[in-house]
């Protein structure tokens, strides 16, 4: 799932985070997807092995909470509405809470391609 | 190691035969030779640092109590045992839980780099729990004694316990292994019979029953067990195969992290024998268990009844050597019935133990068998056996003792048990000694003793044909 980012690199200097976050601020508003109540982590495509098993990895109330965020969106949508502007997304919430879980299945699985192709070399 | 050294290396067949001399050739190919064997290979047989004693030496490293026995041989088996069985589990279910956390992710690797890392070593990873002990246990080779002290140490320490893992996978397997179980009639009626005989303690089910699937257990609940279960005190490390110096030097070096104390201490009240009857309607095949109280172990120390092992080769039921039902008392009974089997046992734990004659087979047989299974436990105690079948039954339980001593892996978890609930470790020869030193007026009195006691009862199977304690003569 995790397609190339920046966002490390940059985070690691704060000179650079702290000009550029008035920008990551303002483009993360006008995605449109605050204002239907989702969080960023939520518009992370299901249709893949780790996501799926990410979902079912995620604790019970954040589970819940989700599928409450998509069905309301779902339906602001249909209703070609924007929710009310108290029950936009806060931008401190719009926490990751999917995508360490995704990191990590795909670290397994790295793992996992590693060890099946390792290679030995006896100690001289 | 020849095949490499005939073979043309690029340097010789780049250069000409000519253009070096007969000597740089032959330095040439000592050199190659030399790098295929190490001068630190050994072949098998030359692999004997170790001595031939079966007694342990026991030491006492940075508050960790170790116990080695060093064998001569080139591989070695190292176990940790916890005093953490289901004896002392605080909710139903925790040392089989926490049994199936063992090897799984650490702080430091994944469950997975465990795995093939011990498979590159040749090394095998155990975990299991009987009603006093869990045990973590490796097998490995004699030089790979650092590696496996240090994955052991890890485990105790810095397992991590994630709920991922106990959903995705421990859950499963423990749903799988309770299936396995209530198909299982003789698990089911020894189960039976220890909860009857000794209530709670000793008495918990040896996994997790039924009635109480996962409503106690879970990620957390387990996590908390193991800070309890894990610590300095509650644990021995036992090695076969390993110098104790070797030992100590690992245990010290790799166990530092395990806490000293534990947040709460894992506590079973003294054991009580109460006896009683229990039966269980089962549609799969029939078992039937009649115990008395018997014997606690050799480690555990006063206690310690050799006579109650002696009675128990002498009822046996299973015959030792081939072509004859043997010359156990009970094996001469069942084969009067066909279908029937039966066979005794003494479990013993470190403060009480339990002898236990099970019979399996038909529900008419095990009827019959019993009755006369009965009969022959007051032959016994009025005396009326013979001085060759007496003779007989503390040969085999004297050799029963001392195999167990000497065979690694009994000796190990008996060693490491007598160690963490504060006795001796297994010392084979006075195991030896105690047995042979049995009479004939002691058997006796033993025998007596257990009809005279409550009998536990316990039948699984047809209810209608399988026989009352009552009908057999015994009181419960």
């Amino acid at each position: 799932m995790s397609a190339p980012s920046l966002a490390s690199a940059i985070k690691s200097r704060p000179w650079l985070a702290k000009r550029l976050m008035p920008l990551a601020n303002w483009y993360a508003n006008a995605a449109g997807y605050r204002k239907l109540g989702l969080r960023a982590d939520d518009l992370i495509p299901e249709e893949s092995e780790a996501v799926l098993l990410a979902l079912k990895r995620l604790p019970e109330k954040e589970a819940y909470d989700r599928v409450f965020r998509l069905r309301r969106a779902f339906q602001a949508s249909l209703a070609h509405q924007l929710l009310p502007k108290e029950q936009h997304t806060k931008p401190e919430d719009d926490y990751q809470y999917l995508s360490p879980i995704i990191k990590q299945i795909e670290a397994e699985a790295k793992e996992r391609d590693d060890w099946d192709s390792v290679v030995i070399s006896k100690k001289a | 190691m020849k095949i490499s050294g005939q073979r043309p290396s690029p340097f010789r067949t780049m250069i000409s035969r000519s253009a070096i001399g007969r000597n740089a050739q032959l330095a040439l190919r000592r050199q190659c030779c030399a790098k295929a064997a190490p001068s630190n290979r050994r072949g098998l047989a030359a692999v004997s640092s170790g001595s031939t004693s079966f007694s342990y030496d026991s030491a006492d490293v940075a508050g960790v109590k170790t116990a080695s026995r060093d064998v001569a041989g080139p591989t070695t088996k190292l176990a940790v045992v916890v005093k953490a069985g289901t004896r002392y589990e605080s909710l139903p279910g925790l040392t089989t839980g926490l049994e199936q956390f063992a090897f799984k992710n650490t702080l430091r690797r994944s469950a997975l780099r465990i795995t093939r890392e011990s498979e590159l070593l040749g090394g095998q990873l155990s975990a299991y729990h009987t009603r006093e002990s869990l045990v973590l246990e490796a097998k490995f080779l004699r030089e790979d004694l650092p590696y496996f002290t240090e994955l052991l140490g890890e485990v105790l320490s810095q397992t991590k316990y994630t709920s991922y893992e106990y959903h995705e996978e421990i859950e499963a397997i423990i749903k799988l292994s309770q299936k396995k179980l209530l198909a299982d009639v003789s698990a089911l009626a020894l189960n039976s019979a220890h909860g009857l005989a000794f209530h709670r303690g000793l008495g918990t089910p040896l996994s997790p029953s039924s009635s109480t699937p996962f409503k106690y257990m879970n990620e957390q609940s387990i996590s908390e067990f193991a800070s309890a279960a894990y610590s300095k005190a509650n644990i021995a490390v036992v090695a076969n195969g390993t110098s104790q110096a070797e030992l100590s030097k690992n245990v010290g070096q790799f166990f530092t992290d395990v806490p000293a104390t534990s947040a709460f201490t894992l506590s079973s009240d003294t054991s009580k024998y109460y006896g009683g009857e229990e039966r269980i309607a089962h549609g799969s095949g029939n078992s039937m268990v009649i115990a008395f109280p018997g014997s606690s172990s050799f480690t555990a120390g006063g206690s310690y009844k050799p006579e109650i092992a002696v009675l128990a080769a002498l009822l046996g039921g299973k015959s030792s050597i081939k072509w004859s039902p043997g010359f156990s008392l009970l094996s001469k009974a069942a084969s009067k019935f066909p279908g029937a089997s039966a066979a005794t046992t003494h479990f013993a734990y470190s403060d009480a133990g339990l002898l236990t004659i099970q019979f399996s087979g038909p529900a008419a047989a095990i009827r019959e068998a019993t009755t006369e299974a009965i009969k022959s436990v007051k032959s016994i105690s009025e005396g009326s056996i013979s001085k060759e079948d007496f003779t007989k039954a503390v040969a085999l339980a004297k050799y029963r003792a001392l195999e167990e001593g000497q065979r690694t892996d009994a000796g190990l978890v008996a060693t490491g048990a007598g160690l963490v609930h504060g006795g001796k470790p297994f010392q084979i020869d006075e195991v030896g000694k105690s047995i042979a030193a049995v009479s004939a007026d002691k058997l006796k009195s033993a025998a007596k003793a257990l009809l005279e006691s409550k009998a536990t009862v316990s039948a699984v199977g047809d209810l209608y044909v399988l026989p009352f304690a009552e009908e057999i003569g015994l009181k419960v």
